[in-house]
């Protein structure tokens, strides 16, 4: 099949469509068919089911909920929204540098693309955010995951014909690293596809909730309505975390939780495993 | 100075068992170079503020290992103090820090009490810091800080045991703060980062994904060194003393992690100990021997 050529950003989209155009790629980064891997990690959960922490629907809600509020809600998302404003922050040097190029003529080809790589990388906001998250991961099934979800998910970046060669560029990192974490390869596309910061946010924590639902129905096992009522019942809780993270100052991060790191590195010689975290 | 032996001589009669501020706080500082002469490493330089000193150099494993003891002579840390450690590690030296007793931090009726502990470990130096448990009082507002900072080569072994409330006097921390900060580089690289709010309200000391319930929380860190399987099924293989009790072990790039979960500070320490009995050989060459102080 040819390439698409056309680039959204170059296509006007009135008001109306562009926020319904926002809503479609929203929910595509959301969806549990992003060929990323997701469903194959169960971050701790299998090894809670094994050692009889969570045993129903009751305590998969405990457990799943909790990861939540104290763990995922006060640090993945403050991140999640730091990452999105240093990418935002990068495009938007690069736009004003195309800009500038289209101005100057021809001479200068290329400087869009040398002023984005000097924005993203080295040591800029961008590559230290994407460090302190991969340094923050509790254990190497963790870092693993992330790794390669980021890994997949920089690929699928690659195919789909929209991306700038310079942002596609940033996301293959150093020569120590394949790609950067999930969370900093999906925030570039959310943040490429000017999505707002408390939907980006809103959407990633319901797709991770929905991947954890998934696990916890096959681990538990649990039935379909009751995944469903897990999930409600997570939904009516995720705004105010939202809320919570969009409000968060620096000093109140907190990714401590060492039962949930215990039972992540119990997974790791786990006898009997369908998951890979 | 005055005020400080009033403070102290209070403390040692512990008399500061329930609230209690300094005025101001005790802004306290230790700073200590390391370096590496010869066959062995001498504690070149160290400078104190406050109520924060070092027992000198001890070779209880022979000169390449130099083994200081920090102290806190009030025993206690309350409201509005400041204590500051900072130590500067040359290349190619051997440091074993470590304390003399539990570190009490006491209930505040408002200030904070910061600790914030800082080492620069130089190229092929090796750092142990094995200070004993931190209790904290329940009503305390604590705030631990550690920023450990390796050169090319230089490994850090670094142990943390947190008692939530005195569950010997039967007190939970169910109010205060407790922020905890840490973060490993090599090279600039990070290896690890760790914050932590757990206000004594929090949900987290009840969950399983918290506390689970328990009072002590034990973390191992070794960091600058990549640890291979046999040594990391050799961590994994050690039991929690204690029956109720949970632990785990992983290994990433450059850092390996411990984690235990438990009600006894002893338990907590006997398990540290025989990690830290299967890593240290590996990364030093020199076998464990408990600092003869833990014993007193």
């Amino acid at each position: 099949m040819a390439k698409v050529e056309a680039r959204e950003s170059t296509i006007i989209f009135r008001p109306n469509e562009q926020r319904h155009l926002m809503l479609a790629r929203l929910l595509q980064l959301a969806s549990p068919a992003l060929p990323v891997g997701a469903y194959s990690y169960s971050q701790g959960l299998e090894w809670a089911v094994e050692a009889g922490t969570v045993i129903d629907e009751a305590t998969a809600l405990v457990w799943i909920g909790d990861q939540l509020e104290l763990n995922v809600g006060r640090y993945e998302a403050p991140m999640l929204l730091r990452m999105m404003a240093a990418w935002r922050e990068c495009m938007s040097v690069g736009a004003d540098e195309t800009n500038a190029e289209a101005e100057t003529t021809m001479q200068q080809g290329g400087r869009a693309k040398d002023a984005l790589r000097a924005v993203a990388c080295g040591n800029t906001p961008l590559s230290q955010l994407d460090a302190e998250y991969l340094a923050s991961r509790e254990s190497a099934e963790l870092r693993a995951e992330t790794l390669q979800m980021g890994y997949s998910m920089t690929r699928l970046l690659n195919e789909l014909g929209d991306f700038p060669q310079a942002l596609l560029d940033e996301l293959h990192r150093d020569e120590n690293q394949v790609s950067g974490s999930y969370l900093y390869v999906w925030t570039c596309a959310a943040a490429h596809w000017q999505i707002p910061d408390q939907d980006a946010l809103t959407a990633w924590l319901w797709s991770w909730a929905e991947n954890q639902t998934m696990a916890a129905l096959k681990a538990v096992p649990l039935g379909q309505a009751g995944g469903q009522r897990l999930l409600q019942e997570i939904g009516r809780c995720l705004p105010a975390i939202v809320e919570q993270a969009m409000a968060m100052d620096e000093a109140d991060i907190s990714n401590f939780a060492p039962g949930f790191a215990i039972a992540c590195c119990r997974h790791e010689t786990q006898y009997t495993r369908i998951f890979r975290s | 100075m005055g005020r400080y032996d009033h403070e102290m001589a209070l403390a040692s009669t512990n008399q500061l068992t329930d609230s209690h501020q300094s005025p101001a706080g005790w802004q306290a500082r230790l700073a200590m170079e390391f370096e590496r002469r010869d066959d062995s490493t001498i504690l070149t330089r160290h400078e104190h503020s406050g109520p924060l000193r070092i027992q000198k150099a001890l070779y209880p494993e022979g000169r390449e290992i130099c083994h200081a003891i920090i102290l806190h002579p009030p025993a206690g840390i309350v409201g509005g103090d400041r204590l500051t450690i900072e130590v500067d590690v040359k290349p190619h030296a051997h440091v074993l820090l470590t304390t003399p007793g539990a570190s009490k931090w006491y209930r505040s009726s408002g200030a904070t009490a910061a600790q914030s502990v800082s080492l620069r470990v130089g190229a092929g130096s090796t750092v142990e810091w094995l200070p004993q448990e931190s209790i904290i009082f329940s009503g305390a507002q604590a705030q631990m800080q550690a920023q450990i900072e390796l050169a090319e080569g230089a490994r850090f072994i670094g142990v943390e045991t947190i008692c939530f409330g005195r569950r010997a006097s039967g007190e939970i921390f169910d109010r205060g703060n407790l922020k905890l900060v840490t973060d490993i580089r090599q090279q600039g690289r990070k290896l690890w980062r760790e914050r932590g709010v757990i206000p004594g309200s929090s949900a987290l000391l009840n969950s399983p994904i918290g506390l689970a319930g328990f009072s002590v929380c034990s973390t191992l860190l070794v960091a600058g060194a990549t640890i291979g399987p046999e040594v990391l099924a050799a961590c994994r293989s050690v039991t929690a003393p204690e029956v109720q009790a949970a632990s785990g072990v992983t290994a990433m790039p450059l850092l390996l992690v411990g984690r235990y979960l438990g009600h006894s500070t002893e338990a907590a320490r006997e398990w540290l100990v025989a990690l830290w009995s299967i890593v240290r050989p590996t990364l030093t060459g020199y076998d464990a021997v408990t600092p003869r102080i833990w014993a007193t």
